[in-house]
């Protein structure tokens, strides 16, 4: 899809100003920090991120999936095809989860209940939402079983997880995900747990099955190299802060916040001769309780200034037009650093 | 098994003075239940004094117990591990315990491979300790300061006051008192966020040149890989499917597994999506270890696998260097570091 094909397409999600603080022993964490963007049918938006950067706490908070009793504090709102999922009571979320909204998580065997078959698993949401009989559910659950790519679907609907290799455990779970016809998928680290050839099939696999279903999908990693050839548009997080946003390309050939261009720079490339020296990032990422003022990456960052220090950079347009105000609904380029860097990194890419 | 290898020795062994570790004819055969599991089969490879030997493959494809079976954890099933000349296989007890000093292993995960209860300053003296070295106070400042904790400000802390980070500059300092000659990483980065990954990975090689060290470096990411090598050994099911320079093996895959793998890497280009290469893709997952395919372990998943590939196991040979470059007019028969198992290797 175009750009301009991408503005036509109907708003999906709708995430504004999300806050989102826990409990802790340590105190009270900072896990989400205004975050706002929006993704519309059929778009790939990949969340990019290292560990402790809030991409799976904000994603859980989509679908209200954050234990209650840790949650704190809860700012912002998430409207989803029209619905403000906060206003919705746990029940409407149920019936929400699952069948408008799917999740799948890093590791298939924690996320497969042992003692269930494949079958029972995967009729579960058929019976449940859709209303299907026994019979009728196991049918479909076949058939989605077979549309994921399940060698011999009829005769291993019967098993058990352990029975399946990891690969294939993972492809249950898309078919779980997928078999309400969900409007939005969530994939959090889909395929971290997985080796590279088995990740290439799935990553391909869910573009192929997000295009022919016309799905939203938000795929969270913390591989930049999964995303940039999948996503239509990446979100970098740094410290429980969108730091960047931008068309794919876009943020590839133009970055402009500091950590994203030292998040690239630090990865090692196979095209790249052997012993080629790293550009390391100093320091490591900041613990989320009790943050310091200013920008977090402020520390670690080459181009730091005073000001930085001292005042939290807001998310503003990366070529203003007429104002820097970053309009509502937007998919353009956007970032949040006072010192942006300008310098179009060599070639791009890998 | 029905064709045991016969003591020829196997064509990707070099003949060097120089050659560190020789491991030859490697079995490694683990008891699951009632099966027996060939983690390693036949395998054979050296590596030359200040060499970085990357092991790559699928999990499950025995890389890590070829590290682990060089320092006899467990001692393997058959064949020889040459440390200088040395058979560890042969050694037991002190005279084991004694060699092994020379050689230090890292892993995966840095804060469950150090003791919660201990502080960072009796971790790194630990090895000097046991073999009652003189200095050790010394010693154990120098090998912190070299991987870049301030012995003041850490020595008498605990491993869960550090980041998994600085979690493995820890386990880089315990490995390096006892000043080895050959360092087995395990995994080493892949527990860590990509931004202190590269720290990691600069260090060890810093490490390597301050104390000449000589190294395995076990991983499965390809680019993580490429990066600290000189060679690289792909291993698949248990097998060695190629091994070669860094260089060769990258550029000119001779192996379709090789060449799966390396088109496997999720690539960085955004665009790449709208020219999607033609490249082979690997079908299915790893067949069991404990019933690998008969020939060719690979020949399941191969695109270019034929009758012969069920039937014969195939032998490692050279690959041969087909100069591209027109300037060099010779005919090159170079000598080549490059060997691969396959009746049907790629070229070019």
């Amino acid at each position: 899809m175009t750009p301009a094909e991408h503005k036509e397409q109907p708003l999906l999600l709708d995430v504004r100003n999300l806050t989102i603080r826990l409990n802790s022993a340590v105190g009270l964490v900072h896990a989400v920090e205004d975050v706002s963007f929006v993704l519309r049918e059929g778009q790939t938006l990949g969340i990019v991120g290292e560990s402790g950067s809030g991409k799976s706490v904000m994603a859980r908070s989509l679908m209200n999936l954050l234990p209650r009793r840790s949650v704190t504090q809860r700012q912002g709102s998430v409207v989803l095809s029209g619905r403000k999922i906060s206003a919705l009571s746990e029940r409407d979320l149920q019936k929400l989860r699952g069948a408008q909204v799917a999740m799948i998580f890093q590791d298939p065997m924690t996320a497969l209940n042992p003692v269930l078959t494949i079958c029972v698993q995967v009729s579960e949401p058929l019976q449940q939402h859709l209303g299907l009989s026994k019979s009728a559910a196991r049918q479909r659950a076949i058939e989605l079983l077979d549309a994921v790519g399940i060698p011999d679907a009829a005769s291993r609907v019967d098993q058990y997880p352990h029975q399946l290799s990891g690969g294939m455990r993972q492809r249950v779970v898309i078919a779980i995900a997928l078999a309400c016809d969900p409007a939005l998928l969530i994939a959090d680290e889909p395929t971290t747990a997985l080796d590279v050839t088995v990740q290439k099939q799935i990553l391909d696999l869910l573009s192929r099955l997000q295009t022919q279903r016309r799905m939203g999908m938000l795929l969270i990693t913390h591989d930049l190299g999964v995303v940039a050839s999948r996503a239509d548009i990446i979100a970098v997080m740094y410290a429980g802060r969108l730091v960047e946003l931008a068309p794919a390309a876009t943020l590839f050939s133009a970055m402009r916040h500091p950590y994203t261009e030292a998040l690239f720079n630090s990865i090692p490339r196979i095209t790249d001769p052997s012993h080629t020296r790293l550009q390391a990032i100093p320091g490591r990422p900041p613990q989320l309780h009790n943050p310091a003022p200013g920008c977090a990456f402020a520390p670690r960052c080459q181009y730091a200034q005073q000001r930085c220090h001292r005042e939290t950079p807001p998310v503003v347009l990366s070529e203003p037009s007429v104002s820097s105000v970053v309009p509502v609904g937007h998919t353009e380029h956007v970032h949040a650093c006072f010192f942006p860097v300008t310098r179009p990194v060599a070639g791009g890419a890998n | 098994m029905k064709d045991k290898p016969g003591q020829i020795t196997p064509l990707q062994l070099r003949e060097r003075d120089d050659i560190v570790l020789r491991i030859e004819h490697l079995f490694v055969n683990f008891r699951v239940g009632k099966q027996t599991v060939q983690a390693v089969s036949d395998l054979s490879l050296d590596v030359a004094r200040g060499e970085t030997l990357g092991l790559v493959g699928e999990s499950g494809c025995g890389k890590s117990t070829v590290g682990r079976a060089i320092m006899q954890l467990p001692p393997p099933t058959s064949g020889k591990v040459l440390f200088k000349g040395q058979d560890l296989c042969l050694l037991s007890g002190e005279s084991l315990r004694q060699t092994r000093t020379a050689l230090q292993m890292i892993f995966q995960d840095p804060i469950s491979s150090l003791n919660p209860r201990r502080k960072v300053r009796d971790i790194v003296a630990e090895g000097l300790q046991i073999w009652g070295r003189p200095g050790q106070q010394a010693r154990v400042r120098e090998v912190m300061e070299a991987v870049g904790l301030d012995p003041d400000a850490v020595a008498d802390r605990r491993p869960h006051q550090f980041s998994g980070g600085q979690c493995q500059r820890i386990c880089i300092a315990r490995s390096l008192a006892l000043d080895p000659d050959v360092l087995i990483c395990d995994e080493p980065v892949s527990a860590l966020d990509v931004s202190v990954q590269a720290q990691i990975l600069n260090l060890l090689e810093d490490m390597k040149q301050r104390y000449q060290l000589t190294m395995v470096f076990v991983a499965h990411n390809l680019a993580v890989v490429r990066n600290v090598s000189d060679r690289v050994a792909v291993m698949y099911l248990g097998k060695l499917c190629e091994i070669g320079d860094t260089e060769s093996v990258y550029t000119r895959p001779a192996h379709p597994y090789t060449r799966a793998l390396l088109a496997s890497i999720p690539d960085m280009n955004p665009l790449s999506r709208h020219q999607k290469d033609g490249l082979p893709l690997l079908q299915g997952d790893l067949p069991s270890p404990a019933n690998p395919p008969s020939g060719c372990r690979f020949r399941t998943r191969c695109p270019n696998a034929q009758p012969l590939c069920a039937e014969r196991e195939p032998l490692m040979q050279t690959v041969r260097q087909t100069e591209h470059n027109e300037l060099q007019s010779k005919a090159t028969d170079v000598v080549s570091d490059h060997f691969v198992a396959c009746h049907f290797p790629l070229n070019g």
